[in-house]
């Protein structure tokens, strides 16, 4: 339904496309010098901590890439409503220069807005009138590595700048009025496979950003640079340089049995030695929530490399496919559980973490940090320890789990997409539910052994989509307290993107065939859809200015699902 | 209006970038032609041809040599002795050439088994269609046979894995007859 043969055929071994990402020399890459042009933005901006600190109570802005510090995407905003909602209609369109994926998420301040393009485009844009302001094109240095699109999901902002992360592996820190460039910092080797999509988190004087890199071999962190002069301040490295071999797990967080010889692994371990934890991968490409009170930083971290060939890197592969708490002022970890032990599927953990309250099994409320899977279930753990409280029931089909790749292809659900993708879920205090974006995709896994080819491509195998299975969307709503699917939407494509929850009892979602949607928060219901003509494959945001409420969302397709290609960002409102 | 002159100078230096490559060839070029021909157009069949093969390409095998990612008596010390610098110099240079007429005559009913062969086996969502190439994926539209036939067999084989075995995935359902039909269909392109 809706997918067409030569679309799925397009779509057949889609990741070890992935590599055709890199490095294109498209026009948006080469033009530009650094600096901003257009006009400065007339007024003066500055985002004191506390008021990102306020972000989730503040139903003016939208602050971070997330929402809050917490990213549940839930926003205090309730003008537009369950009640009002089928009334809503296009305020204005934003049409940037760059064709090609959008994934970002806007930041929205005092009325700017500030969005950003696939190859690291940024405009300062005036959130009512959609009148562009400033508009800055980063300038690539001459090789980027990535997978899955050139993407980009926005920028953060404290005081008056705003910072993004580059495909060529760059921290950048521009003048929020201006765009003018203030300092560029280099985070690691493009060469090597790193690269940079993430929005990055600001937070105390400090920027938070990962890496991107999992399908090429890096090793994983998370880094925080001094917010003034982009001095690295601390790193956290997601593989550790003795001891990844972890505990040898038999079962995965649901007790699943992962199907592991683990006597051949301990061999290979003993002979080859633990040195590959130097390309051992485990990327963290999605914004870290970040616990005030304790000066915690929480993120999820992604696959091993290579992704499917498993042999050469023996054990439970700590700390891929894993939630992972760190200090917020040193960098040192705290704790982390591991979902999946030595991932052959790069079934990994992506979607960022969300900080709330849920109920354990006694019916006690504790401080929880909540994950959402490419497994298909949502992860309920103890913000303080990691123990993990609760899965949810499965969100999508699971067969056939956890068979072993093998050369011609071993067929199991979920395919490697999840599950939720890197799709931010996003949460509502009231209903107690918490909205993933789920695909259906199922897929062989094919292995092939691989050495490590130096910063390209590296996965070891392939992943191929079912030509003849159709693929699916679902909207899922879970109880955070009993794990329990609430309701669910199905949709004609597999969803990609995110999910914006509102005090209006509202949900919002796109889709890749354009439609952009609001929902009923408690039962499901679709009350609102506008067809945006490009897939909707971005999270929304919501802010108010001059008294009035604005939802926004980019429409620019997705390059790794291969929805329809857009340039605008859609702003809606109340007529 | 400060705008104004900014804008004219970055569109000189890019149109300045642009135009460079193609007109100079770069000191260390002298080493690469007489195995792959002026302008890279290699006479010598068992020699890839580097006229018009992407930059990103000829970059990454120039490294991989370097590094005995890729192994071959004649490319590995050559490789050896190249900076960086000089690699992505040599690589725009020769991206930058035109290809020439392919003077191997294809068969043309092997070259249908081989085209035949290509759809089933999905090559041009790597390679692109027309088989011009993209990135780290080479062009090999109009490449030698003798080359074409050889790499394939050497992937196959795990001979050359510096692509971390996607090819060899690839190949191993290639029989040498397939092999050989798709080098008469990719020359001839």
């Amino acid at each position: 339904m809706g997918i067409n043969g030569s679309r799925l055929r397009a779509r057949a071994t889609w990741l070890a496309l992935c590599a055709l990402g890199s490095g294109i020399a498209s026009a948006q890459e080469v033009q530009g010098g650094g600096a901003a042009t257009g006009a400065a933005v007339p007024k003066s901006i500055s985002v004191s901590q506390s008021r990102l600190d306020g972000a989730a109570k503040d139903s003016a802005n939208y602050l971070h890439s997330n929402g809050s510090y917490a990213q549940t995407r839930y926003h205090a905003a309730s003008q537009i409503n369950k009640g009002n909602v089928a009334k809503l209609k296009p305020a204005f369109v934003f049409q940037t220069e760059v064709v090609e994926s959008m994934e970002t998420a806007p930041i929205v301040v005092d009325g700017i807005m500030y969005l950003t393009t696939s190859y690291n485009h940024i405009y300062a844009v005036d959130a009512k009138t959609g009148k562009e302001f400033w508009h800055y094109k980063h300038k690539q240095g001459p090789v980027t590595t990535y997978c899955c699109g050139p993407n980009n999901r926005g920028v953060a902002i404290m005081g008056d700048r705003v910072y993004m992360g580059t495909l060529d592996a760059k921290l950048l820190a521009l003048d929020a009025k201006t765009g003018k460039v203030l300092w560029s910092q280099q985070i690691d080797d493009p060469e090597k496979g790193y690269s940079e999509t993430m929005a990055p988190v600001a937070v105390n004087g400090k920027i938070l950003i990962g890496t991107n890199g999992g399908e090429y071999g890096i090793r994983g962190f998370v880094k925080a640079y001094d917010a003034n002069d982009g001095k690295l301040l601390w790193t956290f490295y997601t593989i550790p340089d003795k001891g990844h071999e972890g505990v040898w797990a038999v079962n995965d967080a649901t007790n699943r049995n992962m199907l592991r010889d683990i006597n051949a692994e301990k061999a290979q371990l003993q002979s080859g030695g633990g040195d590959f934890y130097k390309t051992l991968g485990g990327g963290v490409w999605m914004a870290p929530a970040v616990d005030k009170e304790t000066n915690t930083v929480f993120f999820v971290v992604g696959n091993p490399s290579p992704d499917l060939y498993g042999k050469e890197r023996p054990g439970d592969n700590l700390y891929t496919d894993s939630i992972v708490a760190v200090d917020l002022n040193t960098g040192e970890k705290k704790w982390h559980y591991q979902y999946v032990a030595h991932d052959v599927w790069d079934l990994d953990a992506v979607s960022p973490v969300i900080l709330t309250e849920a109920k354990d099994k006694s019916g006690k409320m504790r401080k929880v940090a909540v994950h959402g899977g490419k497994t298909g279930h949502v992860y309920v753990h103890d913000r303080a320890t990691g123990e993990l409280i609760r899965f949810s029931e499965a969100m999508v089909p699971q067969e056939n789990m956890w068979v072993l790749p093998t050369q011609s292809g071993a067929r199991m659900l979920p395919g490697a997409n999840g599950g939720v993708e890197w799709s931010p879920m996003a949460f509502n205090p009231k209903t107690r539910l918490v909205y993933a974006a789920n695909l259906h995709q199922p897929m062989t896994y094919h292995v092939e052994e691989a050495k490590y080819p130096g910063g390209k491509l590296w996965l070891g195998g392939a992943f191929k989509v079912i030509p003849s299975e159709k693929q699916w969307g679902r909207l899922a709503a879970v109880n955070v307290d009993t794990g329990k699917l609430a309701w669910k939407v199905d949709t004609e494509q597999p969803l990609i993107g995110g999910v914006l929850a509102t005090a209006g009892d509202l949900v919002f979602n796109g889709e890749g065939n354009g439609y952009f949607r609001a929902f009923d928060a408690a039962t499901g219901k679709k009350l609102w859809e506008f067809q945006c003509g490009a897939g909707v494959n971005a999270p929304a945001v919501t802010y108010m200015v001059g008294g009035k409420q604005y939802v926004a969302v980019a429409a620019g397709g997705n390059t790794q699902l291969d929805f329809k290609r857009g340039n605008s960002v859609f702003v809606f409102a109340l007529p | 209006m400060r705008t104004i002159p900014r804008w004219i100078c970055a569109l000189c230096a890019l149109l300045a970038a642009l135009a460079a490559p193609a007109q100079t060839a770069p000191p260390k070029a002298a080493l690469c032609v007489a195995c792959h021909g002026s302008n890279g157009n290699a006479t010598i069949a068992v020699n890839p041809s580097l006229a018009g093969q992407t930059a990103r390409y000829l970059y990454l095998q120039l490294r991989d040599f370097q590094e005995d990612r890729r192994s071959d008596p004649q490319m590995t010390p050559i490789a050896k002795d190249l900076t960086r610098d000089e690699m992505r110099a040599l690589a725009d240079y020769f991206a930058a050439q035109k290809p020439a007429p392919q003077p191997f005559k294809a068969d043309p009913a092997k070259a249908k088994l081989g085209k035949a062969k290509a759809d089933e086996t999905l090559c041009t969502m790597c390679h692109l269609g027309g088989f011009a190439g993209q990135n780290e994926i080479p062009r090999v539209a109009g490449q030698n046979y003798d080359y074409v036939v050889k790499q394939l067999r050497d992937f196959k084989d795990k001979r050359r894995t510096n692509d971390a075995g996607n090819m060899t995935s690839v190949s191993r359902t290639l029989s040498d007859a397939d092999m050989e039909n798709l080098g008469h269909f990719l020359a001839g392109l």
